[in-house]
Formats: C-alpha cells, sequence, structure tokens
C-alpha cells in the first residue's frame, strides 16, 4: 500500500477565518452572520465585513447557536442566551477542574 | 444497486419513543424533549453524544415528510438491529427535495441512513445553494496525550464521510489522514485542513476539514486552555519551611520549584510562562497537597508525639472548633 502524504494541520488563530469561511465552516449564510453581529448575539469583530476575521471561539459558538436554533426552532436571542449559558459552564467545569484534586 | 452486508434495520419511531402515526407535531416535541435530555453539554445519561446523533438521525429522517413517507413504504415488520436489505427500487415514486444528505454533521450519520437516502445527495446540493460550488466542510474531535502539546505528533485520523459516486448517489466512506499536529495547540483549538472536507459536486474546490483538540485524561497533567495543571505534594516541613522541589513537564524536563514558607494544603502555586508552549505559552498551575508521613515507626510516632506536646496548634481553632 502506498504511503499517503502528512497532511499539515493549521492551527486557527485568535482570528483568521473570513466571513465566508466562516460561513462555509458552520453552514450559514452571511446575511445570518452580520443579523447576529448586529444584534450583538456574536462579537463584533470590526468594523465593515469585508475586514472581518473570526477564530476558534466564534465558530464553535456560531455552530451552537446554530444548531439550537435549528433544533428547537429558537428565538435567536434565546439560542444566543443559551449558548451564553453553556459557554459559562464551561468555564466554570474549567475553574473547578483547576482547584479539585486528582 | 450493490447492498452492504450486515446493515443493521434502524427503528427512528422506537428512537424518539413516539408512535407510526404520529403527527408532524409530536415527533417535533418527542425530538425536542429527547433534545434537551441528551444534549451532550448538559446531560448525565451514559452515551449522552451517541443517544444524540441518534436522536438527531431519527428526526432528520421523521421530520421531512418525503424522507418519512419512503421510509414507512420499508414497512413495519422489521425489528431495529436485525440485519435489513432495501427492497429493489424500494424509492421509486419518491421526489427527494428537501435538505438532503450533506452538511458539517452528516458523517455522524449511520450506513442505515446513508443506503436509503444517500440517492438524494447530488439533487440537493445543486438545488439547496446556486451560488455555492464549494464542498462541504467538515468537523471532527481529536483527541492528543498532553505531552504532544509540547512535542507535537502525527495522528492517523479516521473518518466517515459522505461521498458522491458517479450515478449521484451518497455512501458513506471511510478515509484515513496521517496528519502533522504542531505542538501549542490547547484544548479546544480548531486545527484546518484545507480541502480535506467533502468534494464539490461541480466544479469548485473542496471543504474543509476542521479538527477540534481535545486532551485524553493523564494521571498527572490536565491541560486548561493554555494552562498546566498538576498537583505538587509536599512533606509537612517543605510546606512549613519552604523548600526548592522538582518538578517533571510533560516534555521531560525538571523545573526547580521555591515553594515559600508556610505554603498550606489547598493553595496553589503559578509560574508564569511555563504551561502550554505558544505565544504566549499559558501559566504553570500548582495545586499545593500536603502528604503525611505515616506514624508507622516508633520513631516517627516520637516526632509526631514531640510536635503535639511542643507546639501550641489547634487545626480547628480557625473553625471555632
Amino acid at each position: 500500500m502506498p504511503e499517503q502524504p502528512v497532511l499539515i494541520g493549521a492551527p486557527l488563530d485568535d482570528a483568521c477565518l473570513t466571513l465566508e469561511q466562516l460561513c462555509s465552516a458552520c453552514a450559514v449564510t452571511p446575511e445570518w452572520v452580520c443579523s447576529h453581529v448586529l444584534e450583538g448575539r456574536l462579537h463584533s469583530p470590526g468594523d465593515r465585513p469585508s475586514q472581518w476575521r473570526f477564530g476558534s471561539g466564534e465558530l464553535t459558538r456560531v455552530r451552537q447557536i446554530r444548531r439550537l436554533e435549528i433544533a428547537f426552532d429558537a428565538e435567536p436571542e434565546l439560542a444566543a442566551l443559551v449558548a451564553d449559558v453553556l459557554e459559562e459552564l464551561d468555564r466554570l467545569r474549567a475553574q473547578l477542574r483547576r482547584i479539585s484534586p486528582g | 444497486m450493490p447492498w452492504r452486508r450486515g446493515l443493521q434495520f434502524k427503528d427512528y419511531y422506537e428512537t424518539l419513543g413516539v408512535p407510526r402515526d404520529a403527527s408532524a407535531d409530536q415527533i417535533k416535541k418527542a425530538f425536542r424533549r429527547l433534545a434537551r435530555k441528551y444534549h451532550p453539554d448538559v446531560s448525565k445519561e451514559p452515551n449522552a453524544e451517541l443517544r444524540m446523533k441518534e436522536i438527531n438521525e431519527a428526526n432528520a429522517v421523521l421530520s421531512d415528510p418525503e424522507k418519512r413517507a419512503a421510509y414507512d413504504a420499508l414497512g413495519s415488520g422489521h425489528a431495529a438491529g436485525e440485519e435489513f436489505r432495501p427492497p429493489p427500487d424500494w424509492d421509486a415514486g419518491f421526489e427527494f427535495s428537501g435538505p438532503g444528505f450533506g452538511g458539517a454533521d452528516a458523517g455522524d450519520f449511520s450506513d442505515f441512513f446513508a443506503e436509503l437516502f444517500g440517492r438524494m445527495g447530488r439533487a440537493s446540493h445543486a438545488s439547496g445553494r446556486g451560488a455555492r460550488m464549494r464542498g462541504e466542510d467538515h468537523h471532527a474531535r481529536i483527541l492528543l496525550d498532553v505531552e504532544d502539546a509540547w512535542r507535537g505528533s502525527q495522528q492517523r485520523i479516521t473518518l466517515r464521510v459522505p461521498k458522491v459516486d458517479d450515478q449521484g448517489r451518497v455512501t458513506l466512506e471511510t478515509r484515513t489522514l496521517d496528519v502533522q499536529i504542531p505542538a501549542g495547540v490547547r484544548e479546544g483549538q480548531l486545527i484546518r485542513l484545507a480541502g480535506q472536507g467533502s468534494p464539490a459536486t461541480e466544479q469548485g474546490p473542496a471543504g474543509d476539514l476542521y479538527l477540534e483538540v481535545h486532551f485524553k485524561p493523564h494521571p498527572r497533567f490536565r491541560i486548561d486552555g493554555r494552562d498546566l495543571v498538576m498537583e505538587l505534594p509536599l512533606a509537612p516541613w517543605e510546606a512549613a519551611l519552604g523548600a526548592v522541589v522538582p518538578v517533571v513537564l510533560p516534555d521531560g524536563k525538571t523545573l526547580k520549584i521555591r515553594a515559600p514558607p508556610g505554603a498550606q494544603a489547598g493553595g496553589q502555586l503559578v509560574v508564569r510562562g511555563k504551561g502550554v508552549p505558544g505565544d504566549p505559552p499559558g501559566d504553570l498551575m500548582l495545586n499545593l497537597r500536603v502528604v503525611l508521613p505515616p506514624a508507622d515507626t516508633p520513631r516517627a510516632r516520637e516526632l509526631y508525639e514531640s510536635m503535639a506536646r511542643e507546639l501550641n496548634f489547634d487545626p480547628r481553632a480557625a473553625a471555632g472548633g
């Protein structure tokens, strides 16, 4: 069996995905992202959409919000609130892991 | 059409816990109830992630009138898990126009789903988003050893990804990729492999593959974001008097850590810049634990008794005990 080439993984920095790449990765439209940024449900990545750059955190959040909207027909504000709560849960779990022994 | 041996029938109604004549509203309610119960972020149920995939798949079929009608046409005489072979041309007469077998989560669906609904792939890609020529992006989790964050690693990843054949039929294909993961990755970080998602159905570039990094549990180390968390056991005299103690990091290097006098169990020392390497590097968080020597020899007992006599110490005084 021929040896296959080794692919080089590129870690996503804090802000490296364009709007188009984010939309492709999360199966959402640019209009969806713009609306969520304008309404404050996603962190504003800058002034002009053409210059927006997104990182791992935003990509995870967009997928989370989109899943909630689809699964529960959730209002965007409610989906964003649940995403906020889940992010807080992650933060508190991480804090717990820091202080708990073992 | 060749069929796949060992294909197991899936009873989607049983998965959602609804009767076969359930209304669309009943199916929606059942799905939401189960989606809440098995949400991987909050569920305490065993195998929540696996159950969530099954629930998503069942909902993808039963919430879509065309897919549900085709699925119902298979008949009700099959038991979940029994070996299954779809009748020839079982889906003749059904037009699949809804969302097809694609999307970032498609690889989570079963071979049974792929066998039944794989034919929808090309039509849905073509009709879904006219302007979109690019293949779908995909997401997968990757589990690394803690040490890999320091030294980097080469990982062999096996993925199940939908593939469109010449007849426009989508099947789940097992792909193996060898991926070089650089040092300095942190928990939850995404790694992009350009062009390793689904191929485009028309002219156009393939999608990308995103790997989400997680670390396997380690008996000594834990990675929290960019920080390395570990326990630092101290002898009572080291904690009381202060000491310089060695700490071995995941890369095998030894750091000498100065524990200050009066350190207490439950306290934490932070060593800046000695966590996961990177720019900036994370911190090393040392949770202090004071380990008592056992009083299992006459001499050890004598020392403890001497401390008890000579130190005026009540550990419960501060608690009012």
